[in-house]
């Protein structure tokens, strides 16, 4: 490895050949001598030169400089205009802006204290079924930030990246505003409800004749009880219209699955842990991200999962997790061990693992072991160790004396929706054989609703044969996302059509009526979670787009032979009206029966039933609201057993497939953010950085490096015309193939997936939108165009071949890279925890400050990297000193290790801030981003920007790839990284203006208002947690749209051609007057969190650990008395959202909280496995991380029992090549000692500088 | 002769006269680019016929909770919501023997439409100065005389302090040394005639003080509530 060379005068001499760097994945070098290798990407495990000329920038490529070198005539025209402008608007600017302050007009609305947030408990639907339960913060009525229900049983608290980032989606500026008919095509009228209300009279009047034949409703999957009431009252009206409940994105194979299984469609409920004990000690994945895909049970599934895996003393037990799947999913980086397999192998997988079980317990399949006897499932690609290991540890464990124990009702099978009808029933028998059921897994019976089978192609059919005439589209989008076989975007231009719909979407754009929805943050309604509770949606706010009708409220007035204009028959008390008007103000409207509240409080009265008496009712109903769940509405999940035969029966007529080939491509579906599209317009979803691939604004399709080498779709990695011109290598580029599926093709870029089965393409649905928004316009390929509905999931024989053209993708996965430390993320086995996590906390002089540093498990392995901080001398004081003098030694250690600083030193007093990410539970899912994002006001930037390394998100996840072959990493690892508040802070002291300054709870603030913009703290940050605003992302669309679209063409990519990047930047945005682009819309505002700063141009900004939560916190504490901040009333935005429970924030120095035990971010940070990223710099970070626990088979991989490895000697600094500066030797005259693994003497040489410095640390050293 | 001898006293000349330069430029930003300068004296207009304060808190003695009624538990000090108003100032109320009818029919055309009235906002911070706690200060028995002056003598409401980053800074680092200076009663805060005599006659002889809060210590208080007045940038900037 060449040593890490910065010296821009070194770099044309140094690098290698540029012939050299075309990525060839087969020829990647490999590390001698390293375990574990962690890579981000393909470049940085080929170490290319692009790679390394990357991480020596502070930011990439045309970040920090005019990206064309514009001409000095261009800029000083562009300057007088911008002077000019400037100029003019300066002039009225000289006098103090007219600030107007508006109080409330007649009463201030129930409980509101202005300047003080409410918060309310609501509940989120899910697309597909499922709910989340959340609270809402509100100021002065206007929703600003989603947190989960701490008395939710989903949530408990936590939330996911949609119930995040859905209050964002009701500010869309592109949502429907207002209603629009378009009699006939080219035709649109602007209209109004009242417009609609009387067509909507007649129209279904005539269908009162036929008893609704030709009348079809298309709804979402859904489950809400006030819904499916309104489903029996359309029926009661229509009885024979259609009613199908559609989502694209959810699978009808896991209803029809358990129903063969079970008899009915059965909704799965996992209980991972029980009463704080580990339940299910064995895991077993096929295809299923159980713990990241939108599916309603990912909360609780995370939870306990994580549950299972926080190993805190050293006896704990920990769950053991296999995954088989073909892309890396975040379940599967979860995985003790993964084996990646072509989607449509993965039934044979089950059918092999199954037979292995009743071949190693005989006697317990009965018919399903005849059924499967028949059955080949043998084949290269499902190796017979792994199974056997699989089948060998879901049935026995060792019980540590060399015999054997069974784990009936211990483990788990789970099945995902990509697989058939007859595998799922397939693993529903195998956990029905291994005892689990009842156990690990119990059962909710789905709605009728949910368990729907796909009746869009019957109505496709039925509306090309004009058997429909009329379709109502409800909150739902077949136009873009029915699959490519149904045409249904032809057949529906054939009938009246009607969509209400929240967004803009392509359905609505082509129906005759389109009318605008209200979100579920501004409407009346109920959901049902995974695990069957009730919960109310109640309205946080009057609609923004007045009058606007929710789902039910839509369903009714269709329900209602007068337009929704009946009165109801009971008389219900009208809701709380938000503000009470004057008397003289408008008469309250009168109810009607499509009034929300009505209708909730309806079916509600209804499903409690009599018994429940007026009184008793108005109780639970006012608790409900006040809750967030009705109480007593969990029910208890049900056990059913195996209808052994019916299985059989359907795994007999399973077809075993091959696996597939380069010529014979297995095609499979999968969904990220943006879930089945409908989050397209939604650009924190956009703009987080996909599971895996860290692309965003995008969806290449995925394929294994391997197997776009064969296929010839490798990218041009270089421009081999202009060697020396690097710096115009902006985007990192895909090549565009050609795939054909199912005779039908698509052009679509191709991202190269470490870790993804082979002969195998994953199409990630949701992009390519038309009609979304300018947010979501025209992002990415519609990937729809190539689902059938026979086979929605996955398709087998599909071919791929490469086109000429490239295609810019932005990808963050090299982003913010820490440059190759090795010890950044660490990982140990759990024997080696068990052995040595109780070892004594080592005690080693501290040189830098002559005191004493401990030394836990955490900050041993991995080579011990603190224990090898070079001789140095710290130029910051030391932290702990006492009030004069120096630090005693007796009382000084590392901050957070049990740190006792001397009274009346820096850090003494109450609360000194800290947090501690366990990266043994981080699933990396998210959803700390998109919290930070909504809590912070931080910017969404676009991909343009975003290529550049500009994303603004404060916490980030870094994705790594462990193991020596790109093609099979054996691991993907994550870590959670924001600003780790260092004591000794980089940033701080090279900051000219003081605007980052440390505070006296150990916070290291940002002062925005007096940042200049030198920049020099991010360059100073060895964490590269600083985010820079290069233009005024917060308050204005760069450029009018997130994609540049009029910069980021497809580029041209002939091989040996230039790249086309410089046509690109023709426009240096940099000139533009701010004047000149154009603002965020006024309603995306509404949004902001008024308690923070939205920064401008020019200014830095990171993560504060969300000091305005800490401030209110600290004033709430002294009104009320209460002394010291107690524990848990400070969240941090990321801990609040983090399902798993990784990230924990608290008081170092509380030592009374939980009976004694002390904050839980004190107990973390004293932990063993607890360490500091890149703690050697003498940094004192408050962010801890605790060491990732991997739990392996000892079948399939000896477990390594020795953490430390080699480098454990701390006396001995020579190791080098693991830090990257390895000295190439002969500079003895520098008085130097070469064996410090910090000094370059190679580039000693170059840089006079670097020279100077060696020769002054030396002496002092 | 070219140079006259005179021109050997240019070098001084120049040099005094360009310091001389510098120094007032220096004076001109510090005398008129600062708050002091620019914020002090502020007055806006109010709408209509405004709110004398002089009138409804000085002569009529209202206490400035009876408006501002959340200033106790929120960091922002309420504007009275219309209703307040209409309540002394309803047609054939109390107030219609005070006062001229015209002089508030706004406030009655206000509420009967159910409007709100535009007050114009005289006391405010940057943007970048996030919610000055008015709760904790209230508490901490820091009178509204210390902020916005004598507002029980304003027929308008002007600005009488800078309002400046220093100036907020000077009274947080003092208050810990002279909490006398600083602080008053927390239940007579907003009795200001009564804080402005005191503290007044606190700064001629310290401890001496208005007999009306005859008994009360700021020092005692100041350490039984565990007062800490911030002085790092992470208290108002984020």
């Amino acid at each position: 490895m060449k040593p890490l060379d910065q010296c821009p005068s070194s770099k044309k001499a140094g690098l290698p050949g540029k012939d050299e760097l075309a990525l060839i994945p087969s020829d990647l070098p490999r590390l001698e001598g390293q375990a574990t290798r962690m890579w981000r990407s393909l470049d940085e495990a080929a170490d290319t030169a692009e790679f390394r000329d990357f991480l020596h920038r502070e930011f990439p490529a045309g970040a920090s400089e005019l990206s064309e070198p514009a001409t000095r005539r261009s800029f000083l025209k562009l300057m007088g205009a911008s002077v000019a402008l400037a100029g003019a608007a300066t002039v009225p600017g000289c006098r103090r802006p007219d600030h107007k302050i508006m109080p409330y007009a007649a009463r201030v609305p129930e409980n509101t204290i202005p300047g003080k947030p409410l918060f309310f408990a609501t509940s989120m639907p899910l697309p597909g079924g499922g709910a989340e339960g959340l609270l809402v913060e509100t100021h002065e009525g206007r929703p600003t930030k989603v947190e989960g229900n701490p008395l939710h049983p989903m949530n408990q608290g936590k939330s996911s990246v949609w119930a995040q980032s859905s209050v964002l989606d009701m500010y869309d500026p592109d949502r429907l505003k207002f209603p629009i008919y378009r009699p006939k095509a080219g035709d649109e009228r602007t209209a109004s409800w009242e417009d609609f209300r009387p067509w909507a009279v007649d129209h279904f009047a005539k269908f009162d004749a036929t008893r609704g034949d030709g009348l079809a409703f298309i709804v979402e999957k859904k489950t809400s009880p006030t819904r499916d009431m309104l489903r029996e009252r359309l029926r009661t009206r229509f009885p024979k219209a259609m009613w199908v409940p559609y989502s694209p994105a959810s699978s009808d194979a896991a209803a029809a699955g358990s129903t063969i299984a079970f008899g009915a469609p059965m909704r799965e409920l996992l209980t991972l842990t029980e009463a704080g004990k580990v339940k299910a000690k064995v895991i077993v994945s096929l295809d299923r991200d159980f713990l990241d895909a939108p599916e309603a049970g990912q909360l609780r599934n995370a939870r306990e999962f994580a549950a299972t895996r926080r190993v805190i003393a050293t006896t704990d037990e920990m769950s053991r997790l296999y995954v088989v799947e073909p892309g890396f999913s975040n379940t599967g980086a979860c995985a003790d061990h993964r084996l990646r397999l072509a989607p449509s192998r993965v039934p044979a997988f089950a059918v092999a693992l199954a037979k292995k079980i009743m071949e190693k317990a005989p006697g317990t399949g009965g018919a399903l072991a005849s059924a499967l006897g028949g059955l080949a499932a043998s084949g290269t690609d499902i190796p017979e160790a792994f199974v056997d290991a699989v089948a060998e540890d879901l049935l026995f464990a060792s019980d540590g004396h060399g015999g054997k124990t069974t784990r009936t009702g211990q483990t788990v099978v789970l099945a995902g929706a990509r697989l058939p009808a007859a595998t799922q029933a397939l693993v529903h028998a195998i956990n029905g054989v291994l005892g689990n059921i009842g156990q690990t897994v119990s059962y909710v019976p789905m709605t009728q609703d949910e368990a729907a089978g796909d009746g869009i192609v019957a109505l496709a059919k039925a509306m090309a044969e004009k058997r429909v005439k009329t379709v109502v589209c409800v909150e739902c989008n077949p136009v873009y996302d029915a699959p490519a076989d149904v045409d249904f975007a032809h057949a529906y231009e054939g009938v009246t059509s009607i969509c209400l719909s929240v967004g803009s979407t392509e359905t609505a754009a082509a129906s005759m009526w389109s009318l605008n929805g209200a979100h579920y943050l501004e409407s009346w309604g109920d959901t049902e979670s995974a695990d069957g509770t009730i919960a109310p949606i109640q309205p946080m706010i009057a609609p923004l787009y007045e009058p606007s009708l929710s789902e039910i409220e839509f369903l009714a007035l269709i329900a209602d032979p007068n337009g929704g204009m009946t009165a109801p028959a009971t008389t219900t008390p009208a809701p709380p009206a938000t503000i009470r008007p004057g008397p003289n103000a408008a008469p309250p409207r009168p109810l009607r029966v499509d009034d929300g509240y009505a209708l909730v409080r309806q079916a509600w009265r209804q499903r409690l039933g009599a018994s429940v008496n007026e009184a008793e009712f108005e109780k639970r109903w006012r608790r409900a609201l006040h809750d967030g769940i009705l109480h007593g509405s969990t029910p208890k999940p049900a056990a059913p057993t195996v209808r052994s035969d019916e299985v059989a029966r359907a795994v007999a007529a399973m077809t075993i497939e091959p696996a597939p080939s380069a010529q014979a491509l297995d095609v499979a579906f999968t969904t990220t953010h943006v879930h089945d599209g409908r989050f397209a317009n939604n650009g924190w979803l956009q703009e987080l950085p996909q599971a895996a691939t860290r692309v965003v604004w995008d969806n290449p399709a995925m394929m294994s490096p391997k197997t776009a080498k064969e296929l010839g779709l490798l990218p041009d990695k270089y421009n081999k015309k202009h060697p020396d011109d690097i710096y115009t290598k902006k985007y990192p580029e895909a090549r565009v193939g050609k795939l054909d599926v199912g005779g039908r093709s698509l052009e679509i870029a191709v991202w190269l997936c470490p870790g993804m089965a082979d002969h195998t393409v994953l199409l990630p649905l949701g992009y390519g939108r038309t009609v979304c928004g300018r947010v979501g316009d025209g992002v990415g390929f519609n990937t729809y165009a190539m689902r059938s509905s026979g086979a929605p999931w996955m398709m087998r024989g599909g071919k791929a071949s490469a086109t000429t053209r490239g295609y810019a993708i932005a990808s963050t996965q090299n982003h913010w890279s820490l440059e190759g430390r090795t010890a950044i993320l660490r990982q140990v086995d759990l024997p080696a925890w068990a052995k040595h996590g109780g070892e004594p906390v080592r005690i080693e002089p501290d040189r830098l400050y002559d005191t004493r540093k401990e030394l836990p498990f955490g900050e041993r392995v991995s080579h011990g990297e603190l224990t090898h901080t070079p001789p140095n001398i710290s130029i910051y004081p030391h932290p702990f000193r006492e009030a004069e003098g120096k630090p005693s030694p007796q009382d000084e250690t590392m901050n957070g290790r049990g740190a006792k600083p001397a009274p009346g030193s820096v850090y003494s007093s109450r609360p000194q801030w800290g947090m501690s990410i366990d990266l043994s539970t981080c699933t990396g899912c998210g959803a700390c981003t998109v919290a930070c994002q909504a809590e912070n006001n931080i910017a969404i930037v676009g991909k343009k920007e975003v290529a550049k390394g500009r994303e603004m998100a404060w916490i980030r996840v870094d994705r790594y790839f462990t193991g020596d072959d790109p093609n099979e990493p054996t691991r993907m690892l994550h870590q959670p990284v924001a600003c780790v508040q260092c004591e000794n802070a980089p940033c701080e002291t090279v900051c000219p203006v003081n605007a980052t300054t440390h505070g006296p709870e150990g916070i290291n603030y940002m002062v925005y208002n007096r940042c200049i913009g030198t920049r020099y703290c991010a360059n100073n940050c060895p964490y590269k947690v600083r985010r820079f605003n290069f233009f005024d992302y917060g308050v204005t669309r760069f450029n009018g749209d997130y994609m540049g679209k009029d910069m980021v063409e497809k580029l041209p990519m002939v091989p040996g051609h230039g790249n086309g990047s410089t046509a690109h930047n023709k426009i240096n945005p940099n000139l533009i007057p701010p004047r000149l682009r154009e603002k965020l819309e006024e309603i995306s505002k509404l949004q902001k969190n008024p308690d923070v700063t939205v920064r401008s141009r020019g200014v830095m900004e990171k993560c504060t650990y969300c000091i305005q939560r800490i401030n209110e916190a600290r004033i709430e504490t002294k009104l009320q008395n209460l002394g010291d901040i107690p524990d848990g009333l400070v969240q941090s935005a990321c801990q609040q959202a983090c399902p798993s429970g990784a990230i924990v924030f608290g008081d170092l120095l509380d030592t009374e909280s939980h009976g004694g035990r002390g904050s839980r971010a004190r107990e973390m940070h004293l932990h063993q496995r607890s360490y500091m990223l890149l703690g050697y710099l003498n940094t004192r970070p408050r962010t801890t991380y605790m060491v990732h626990v991997a739990n392996p088979n000892p079948k399939l991989r000896t477990p390594i029992e020795d953490p430390f490895g080699h480098h454990d000697d701390h006396d001995s600094h020579g190791h080098e090549g693991e830090h990257g500066g390895k000295p190439s030797g002969g500079h003895s005259d520098l008085g130097v000692s070469r064996s410090s693994f910090l000094r370059d003497s190679a580039k000693a040489l170059a840089d006079r500088g670097y020279a100077v410095s060696l020769k002054v640390l030396g002496s002092l050293a | 002769m070219l140079f006259g001898k005179w021109m050997n006293a240019l070098p001084t000349v120049g040099a005094i006269a360009g310091l001389g330069g510098v120094c007032t430029v220096v004076w001109g930003f510090w005398y008129w680019a600062t708050p002091k300068y620019w914020e002090v004296g502020y007055m806006p207009i109010q709408p209509s016929t405004g709110f004398n304060h002089q009138l409804h808190a000085g002569k009529l003695g209202i206490d400035c909770r009876y408006c501002h009624t959340k200033v106790e538990e929120s960091p922002e000090a309420n504007i009275p919501n219309v209703a307040t108003c209409y309540g002394c100032h309803a047609e054939n109320h109390v107030s219609s023997q005070l006062v001229a009818d015209d002089k508030i029919k706004f406030i009655r055309t206000a509420y009967e439409a159910n409007e709100s009235i535009a007050w114009r906002r005289v006391h405010k911070l940057p943007d970048y100065v996030r919610n000055f706690p008015h709760n904790a200060h209230v508490r901490a028995g820091v009178s509204c005389f210390s902020c916005h002056g004598q507002i029980t003598a304003m027929p308008e409401v002007v600005q009488r302090e800078s309002l400046s980053m220093s100036w907020c800074l000077s009274c947080h680092r003092d208050t810990p040394k002279h909490p006398e200076l600083h602080l008053v009663p927390q239940d007579k805060v907003t009795r200001l005639f009564d804080v402005e005599q005191h503290l007044a006659s606190m700064k001629e002889e310290p401890g001496r003080g208005s007999p009306v809060f005859a008994g009360f210590s700021a020092k005692a208080v100041y350490e039984s509530l565990k007062l800490n007045p911030p002085d790092n940038c992470g208290a108002c900037h984020y």
